[in-house]
């Protein structure tokens, strides 16, 4: 069995746009999402998120490249018997109501019968839908549809959750409990493959990430590592060293890197006394701002300022 | 059968439906007007006019509702939830016609209920080939569905619209053909064949005329307006699939 959910090899898509125009959605995009993972996959409005989604899915078709799935190559529309898919700012038919639109969609994705009724109850129950069964989606909120979307997405028990802006329109009860339910998922084996503006979300939820800008990923791995390369901040009291800036209480604090951690300590000047010795926290909001701005040359400044461009 | 099922359901369930019978039974109240002014046989022209309301009213849903299905499914994003499920599309363009279909076989029904029911209470005579009449009008109705289905999957939604009602104009005029063939040459015979083989023939469907009248309807003439209206919606269907099967959505 592959250790990947999903893979893009040299992935590359291209729309048509008016007459002879050719919009380049994707170039050359390569990505591994590990079997079990929560990818955090991050990218401005434009970026080519939801084209990837949605080659992934079968609503685009013609790509360049390979996509594998379960290891399998995209295409045999059976293999979409293991994924769920909410999309960004999902709409549903007006006049059906929330047990019948959960019954067609879990039929849909195989379910019948005693599997079918666990299935919309399960789900039902996790994001509160049981009272709501016999509504009509006409008179649904955005964050009611945002949870029936998810519900819908989750009633097969897929193996691979593809969640587009999963956070979009919710308030914070409610982020919270989708960050619970799709811990569950996790926890039942299933891999989360989300897309989302709110990084302090993705932070809390994903172990693997990519970042694509203008169809190109700027770069992919583990969260750990990427939260592992902030700088270190030493503060300490008594003779300051070279380049320690002024902190509270007397105390001078001094930031470097983590490769230079040695070279620093050894060099303290005698009669320093270290109070304390912390990794500063990337906010990946501004590592992701700093990223994106000096891959196209602008911003370059603030980025070396955050301490994060390699 | 799963998408007919939902397709059907909504379909039945929205306003525009409802809205179209109210609009239908309204029209066949004040259709005895029309017999009482006439300068013929009352009756008869009210049971015209009821049964003519069936036609237009039942094609202008189907041409409404054709040419919104797969529109308003590709606008409002309903079919991404759809088809990212393990479901080859010309199943999904095959499950929304069957679902159509049938909300638009409720709806003729229910008008030939109304039709025959006002007919029989005005004291009108409500013969038997009236209900062939409009089981023909209601193939009528599925083959115009069928055309604003493929318009739809070619173009825009208004331009399908358009077309749409288009075709139902020529597709009756193509019933007067013969008659106009000895009016046209020999090229003009072929040319004339040719552009009309590229419409369906309504007036196969066609029978209310005589049927007011109590023509019979050889079993033979039924059978082919059948086949013929079956063969052209699995036409109409079939180039639908094919082009949707290739739209990036």
């Amino acid at each position: 069995m592959s250790d990947l959910t999903l893979s893009f090899d040299h992935v590359s898509f291209t729309y048509r746009g008016d007459w002879l125009q050719r919009i380049h959605a994707l170039t050359d995009v390569t990505l591994a999402v590990p079997r079990g993972s929560s990818f955090g996959y991050l990218g401005a409005n434009g970026a080519g998120k939801s084209t990837s989604i949605k080659l992934l899915v079968g609503l685009l078709q013609g790509h360049r490249g390979a996509i594998s799935l379960f290891g399998a190559p995209l295409g045999d529309p059976r293999l979409r018997q293991r994924l769920g898919y909410l999309p960004e700012q999902p709409y549903f038919y007006d006049n059906l109501r929330v047990g019948e639109y959960l019954a067609y969609l879990g039929r849909l994705s195989g379910l019948d019968g005693p599997a079918l009724a666990a299935g919309c109850d399960r789900v039902a129950r996790l994001l509160d839908l049981g009272e709501l069964l016999g509504r009509k989606l006409r008179s649904f909120s955005k964050g009611m549809r945002q949870r029936f979307g998810l519900a819908q997405a989750m009633v097969h028990q897929p193996d691979l959750l593809i969640l587009d802006e999963p956070f979009s329109g919710l308030d914070p009860l409610w982020r919270a409990r989708f960050k619970e339910v799709m811990d569950l998922e996790r926890r039942r084996g299933a891999t989360l493959f989300f897309s989302s503006h709110i990084l302090s979300d993705v932070e809390d939820l994903c172990d693997h990430y990519a970042v694509i800008d203008h169809g190109t990923v700027l770069e992919q791995g583990r969260l750990a590592e990427l939260l592992g390369q902030a700088p270190l901040r030493l503060t300490a009291r008594g003779p300051r060293a070279v380049g320690a800036t002024d902190g509270d209480d007397g105390a001078w604090t001094l930031t470097f890197p983590e490769q230079d951690r040695e070279r620093v300590l050894a060099s303290l000047p005698a009669g320093a006394a270290i109070l304390r010795l912390e990794r500063q926290r990337i906010a990946l909001e501004d590592y992701f701002v700093a990223r994106i701005k000096a891959f196209h040359g602008a911003g370059r400044k603030l980025a070396e300022g955050a301490g994060v461009e390699r | 059968m799963v998408i007919a099922g939902a397709t059907f359901r909504e379909s039945l369930r929205s306003r525009t439906f409802a809205g179209l019978l109210v609009i239908y039974a309204v029209a066949v109240a004040l259709s005895r007007a029309v017999g009482w002014i006439s300068a013929t046989d009352g009756d008869i022209v009210t049971t015209d006019v009821v049964f003519s309301l069936q036609s237009v009213i039942g094609v202008l849903v189907a041409v409404a509702t054709g040419t919104a299905l797969m529109h308003t499914e590709i606008l409002q994003k309903t079919l991404y939830t759809v088809l990212s499920r393990p479901l080859p599309r010309w199943r999904f363009v095959v499950g929304k016609f069957l679902g159509l279909a049938g909300a638009l076989a409720v709806g003729q029904l229910a008008m030939l209920a109304i039709g025959l029911g006002y007919l029989w209470a005005t004291g009108a005579p409500v013969q038997r080939w009236l209900l062939l009449a409009g089981m023909l009008t209601l193939v009528e109705v599925l083959v115009m569905a069928a055309v604003s289905l493929c318009w739809t999957a070619l173009s825009t939604p208004l331009l399908a619209a358009v077309l749409g009602l288009a075709t139902y104009a020529l597709g009756h005029a193509v019933a007067t053909l013969p008659e106009l063939m000895h009016h046209l040459s020999g090229p003009q015979q072929y040319v004339a064949c040719a552009l009309a083989s590229l419409v369906p023939n309504l007036g196969m469907f066609t029978y209310r005329n005589q049927a007011v009248y109590g023509t019979p309807l050889p079993l033979g003439d039924l059978l082919q307006s059948l086949v013929y209206g079956a063969a052209w919606i699995a036409l109409l269907v079939a180039i639908t699939i094919a082009m949707f099967r290739r739209k990036q959505l």
